[in-house]
Formats: structure tokens, sequence, C-alpha cells
């Protein structure tokens, strides 16, 4: 790998291009900068660590095996291709899986002073958890890049895949209806 | 240019509480219809409250040793020769069904065979019975034996 005084930080693109050569070494320098990264938009979407991890890793196998399906002329941002990678990975693994505990049964909570401290923050944790599943997929994905990972807003719809102002859109829906669910299943009014 | 409540509204749900944050050509605007009406002020405390309940969401951090995992999972593939079950099983992905839809596909097979069967037994067309079975031999043995 190309690592002399004035490369020695190189870029995902330049990474790239020597991982389509076949450098396995560029290869771990990616990895080691961006699992992380990847990690934490899988966790938030799959809501499971283990799932999580594996999708990671299947990601970034798949981009040493395919290596030479990254086309450098594209001129696209690796993160910004590698998030759509990862995403899709996500939404296979969630087709496969069984849905797993929704809020549909909970009870809407009595208003009333003194009830919040009985529910404990991780209880809450867990229902925002489960407000966010319940969301559409792309509301989700809209406010995980956009909230959760502070991806700049064009970035964010170049990944989902709709134009800025429609990312806005799916991201004013997303953030009202947790708003509604917060103040109907959570007490204390706006939350 | 002014920003009525609507608009403020809208702009808060997408670029956040924080007008730092808000885009260049609408910030001023933004900051400009907050600081002269109270009703923004407390609409944008109570996005503040709501963006604040929705940082308190936590994700497990990985293994210490995700990267390294998967660095030497792929030298550790790529050297691994593919095996029978590898190919079956990744066919078997290829063809993967949901569970309702496999579910559907048994039922419909099993329904198949019972009405194959059903109307195997029901037709009886080539039934044969002891009786016209010894009839049939002898007829055979005689006719064999005016041959000779």
């Amino acid at each position: 790998m190309n690592l002399d005084a004035n490369v020695s930080h190189p870029d995902d693109e330049s990474l790239m291009r020597e991982i389509r050569e076949g450098s396995h070494d560029a290869f771990a320098v990616l990895v080691n900068r961006h699992s992380k990264r990847f990690y934490r938009i899988a966790h938030r979407l799959v809501f499971n660590k283990d799932d999580a991890e594996d999708i990671a890793q299947e990601a970034f196998l798949r981009l040493w095996h395919r290596r030479e399906l990254w086309d450098p002329a594209r001129g696209a941002k690796f993160t910004t291709w590698f998030y759509r990678v990862v995403i899709n990975l996500c939404f296979d693994h969630k087709r496969k899986k069984r849905p797993s505990d929704r809020t549909e049964n909970l009870e809407p909570v009595d208003v009333n002073p003194g009830q919040d401290a009985q529910l404990d923050a991780r209880r809450k944790l867990a229902l925002l958890d489960g407000f966010i599943r319940e969301l559409p997929p792309r509301q989700q994905l809209a406010l995980n890049l956009c909230f959760y990972e502070g991806l700049s807003h064009h970035e964010a719809a170049e990944i989902v895949g709709v134009k800025v102002k429609a990312l806005h859109s799916l991201l004013m829906r997303a953030k009202t209806t947790l708003r509604d669910k917060a103040n109907r299943y959570l007490p204390g009014g706006s939350v | 240019m002014t920003m009525d409540l609507k608009e403020f509204k809208k702009n808060v749900l997408a670029h956040g509480s924080d007008l730092g944050n808000w885009p260049e050509q609408i910030r001023e605007t933004g900051q400009k219809a907050l600081d002269g009406a109270a009703e923004l002020r407390a609409l944008l405390a109570d996005a503040e409250r709501f963006e604040g309940v929705l940082k308190t969401r936590r994700y497990e951090e990985p293994g210490e040793d995700l990267a390294e995992r998967i660095i030497s999972a792929s030298v550790k593939k790529e050297k691994a020769p593919s095996t029978r079950n590898g190919f079956f099983s990744e066919l078997l992905q290829e063809f993967w069904l949901p569970k309702p839809a496999l579910t559907a596909v048994f039922v419909s097979l099993f329904f198949a065979l019972i009405i194959g069967f059903t109307v195997g037994f029901l037709n009886s067309s080539g039934y044969v019975s002891a009786e016209q079975d010894e009839t049939n031999l002898q007829n055979l043995l005689y006719y064999e034996g005016e041959v000779l």
C-alpha cells in the first residue's frame, strides 16, 4: 500500500482504489476506520448487538470479495455507498426475522404527578426503541441518519434515495409520530 | 422575509431546535421570527425537550475486537475452498421464502397429495380383483398350451 509521508492518512476513496487492486492492507485500514460507524447504524436499525455485528462483518466481507464492483469513475463517496450496502443488509435481515416485541399492547399511561417516577429509565428507553421500530422504514432511516448519525441532509437524502425536500418530509413525519406516541404512552405531556 | 408559526414548526422538525444548525438562508429569518413571538419560543423549548428525550436512546457498543474479526474473516473466507454444503446452503438461501409463504407452499403440496391419493383410489378402472386375476391367468395358460 502506498503509505508515504504525504498520504499517511489516505481518504476512503483512495483506499477503495487500492482495495480494488487487491490490497488487503488498505482493506484493514478501512475496516479499522469505519467498522464502528457502520455497526452503529446497523444496531440502530436491527436493535440487536450480535445481529448488528454480523451485518457489519457481512458488509465488509462483501466489499472485500466483490471489490471489483466499486467503480471509482462514478465519483461516489465511499461512506454514502457503503451506508446503502449496510442498510440493505439490515432490511434483508429484518425481512427474514420474525417481528418481535411491539408496543401495540401497551396501555396509555394516565398523566398524573408522581407516575413519571414509576417508569424507570430503562423502560422509557425500551418504549422509545419500540416507537422508533414501528416507524415506516424510510422514516426510521431518515431519523437515524440525520438525527442520530448527524449526516448532512444532502448525504442522507442520497442514501435514502430521495430528494432533500422528501427527506425533510420523512423527518417531520417521523418526529411528529414519535412525539404523539410519547405524549400518549409516556407521562409528562410533551416529553 | 418573514416566517409564520407553521413554517417555523416545519423547520424545527426538519432541522432541529438549534437554529445554528439551520441552513444559512433561513437561519436569520427564523431568528427574527423567534425574537418577536413568545409562541415560537415556547414551541422551540418544547422541541428541545423532545429532542432531549430522543437523545436518551442508547446503543450497545460493539465487541472490542470487531474490526479484527472482520479482517481475519476476510482472509479465512478467501482461503476456504467452497464445499458442497456451502453450495447447497447458498442455493437454499437464494430460494429462501418468508415463513408464511413457505407454509402456504407446504399446505398446497399436502392437499395436492391428498387429492392425488383420493382420485387414485376412486378410479377403479385399473383395479383387478383376485377372481379376475385367476381367470386371466387361466386364459393365459390355456392359450399358451394351445400354441405349444
